[in-house]
């Protein structure tokens, strides 16, 4: 005799012996499955809190902007604002967030193909970044000038470009952002919208060829290895090539 | 064992001879005529509240085209007054490109509502910002029409969490 083995559970209403892909009871007829319209119902508060972290992203961004004496310590101001909202936010969500900062299956061979990698992008693009500004809007932009006033002003440089935006733009984006919109749309949408907004709140339309490919490399990485840590030193060696080129330019590297 | 599979006549589902109620939609199988009619109106109350969500979703799909159309208009408008070259090709690389974005969006949000609609939103909310900040008069401009795309938005990203909830609910797809 052909058996098929069906899971049974419980009715949550009637206590029933029911079949656990059941919808609605076919003995009393409730609804089976709450936990799922838990979930459905936490969706939209949740895109609500995404909003407001948007909000305070976008408001600091265009403030930072703005500002038209724009020096090395407003910039150090923007860097603890937004590294203050990444934390608040990443830690208001601790538990389901917390898993992201471990590393489960450490591998030497992967960080180090990563570092390869980004180094190589970073030059790559920064040729590219200078080109086009140069022919497109004949301008030349380097980060140093707001650092290279200042006594330190190339170690700033490297913590407020390099170290801050690597920490705590991976914590707030691959991290709060991406666990958040994992309860809201499935991974692949999850990817998408938060490479866009990554790419959005650099207020950079020309950096669309490379900054956009760069976040959904940064996101699928994430999604794919399950922790932070790939993410965090693929943008910090990316960013480090950056100021290493430019302080190399306009002053001596030690 | 025999089964005796029929089709609930509500969703369609399989279900077995001696069952109350399917489990796919919980439709009183053996239930009286009075209780199948009950279960009936109130399926339809929902499936009209669907079909006013996919209204909601169409018509925040429409907005992003709508935008796409306004910033040909404000191009067009913004191209003709520029007082020399360079500002003539500013504007004009990021109208293309502003253009270029909306109507991808509104193509995309075919096959991915949520992703396209919230970058939608976030790119219109995005330009609006910056330019207040820039010209701080253009606030007001037009500040009708920008509430009523960004209303369109949010209610269509809404809707469509509301659409899946709901299909879940009426058990279809």
């Amino acid at each position: 005799m052909e058996t098929q083995e069906i899971q049974q559970i419980e009715c949550n209403h009637c206590n029933g012996l029911i079949s656990i892909n059941n919808k609605y009871c076919n003995i009393c007829g409730k609804e089976q499955k709450k936990d799922q319209t838990l979930i459905d119902s936490r969706k939209w508060p949740g895109l609500k809190q995404i909003g407001l972290f948007f909000a305070i992203e976008l408001t600091c961004c265009v403030a930072a902007l703005s500002i038209d004496n724009f020096d090395i310590s407003t910039a150090i101001l923007f860097d603890i604002i937004m590294a203050g909202t990444a934390v608040l936010f990443f830690s208001y969500n601790w538990r389901e967030n917390a898993h992201l900062l471990k590393w489960p299956n450490f591998s030497l061979k992967k960080t180090i193909i990563c570092i390869i990698i980004s180094i190589t992008a970073s030059i790559i693009v920064q040729f590219l970044v200078e080109h086009l500004n140069h022919s497109l809007f004949n301008t030349d932009y380097s980060y140093y000038t707001i650092y290279k006033p200042h006594k330190y002003g190339k170690y700033i440089m490297i913590i407020s470009v390099a170290l801050f935006p690597a920490l705590f733009e991976e914590l707030a984006y691959r991290g709060y952002l991406m666990q958040k919109l994992l309860t809201i749309v499935d991974k692949k949408e999850a990817i998408y919208i938060t490479s866009i907004l990554f790419f959005f709140m650099h207020l950079s339309m020309t950096s669309f060829f490379w900054m956009l490919p760069f976040s959904i490399v940064l996101a699928q990485i994430r999604i794919r290895e399950n922790t932070l840590w790939y993410g965090i030193i693929i943008h910090f060696t990316f960013n480090l090539t950056v100021c290493m080129m430019e302080i190399s330019t306009f002053d001596t590297l030690i | 064992m025999e089964y005796h599979t029929n089709s609930c006549p509500c969703c369609n589902n399989k279900h077995e001879s001696d069952d109350l109620f399917c489990n796919g939609c919980g439709f009183p199988l053996k239930g009286t005529q009075q209780e199948q009619d009950f279960f009936y109106s109130e399926r339809n109350a929902k499936e009209i509240d669907l079909s006013d969500l996919n209204n909601n979703v169409e018509s925040a799909r429409k907005s992003l085209y709508w935008i796409a159309g306004l910033s040909v208009i404000s191009f067009f408008v913004g191209y003709f007054t520029a007082k020399n070259e360079q500002d003539k090709f500013a504007i004009l690389f990021t109208s293309v490109i502003l253009i270029g974005a909306f109507l991808a969006f509104g193509v995309w949000s075919k096959t991915k509502p949520t992703a396209a609609m919230i970058s939608g939103l976030s790119l219109y909310v995005i330009i609006h910002v910056i330019n207040a900040i820039v010209d701080p008069v253009t606030i007001f401009s037009g500040i009708i029409l920008k509430v009523i795309i960004i209303v369109y938005l949010i209610k269509g990203i809404r809707s469509v969490l509301e659409v899946d909830k709901l299909k879940k609910e009426l058990n279809i797809n």
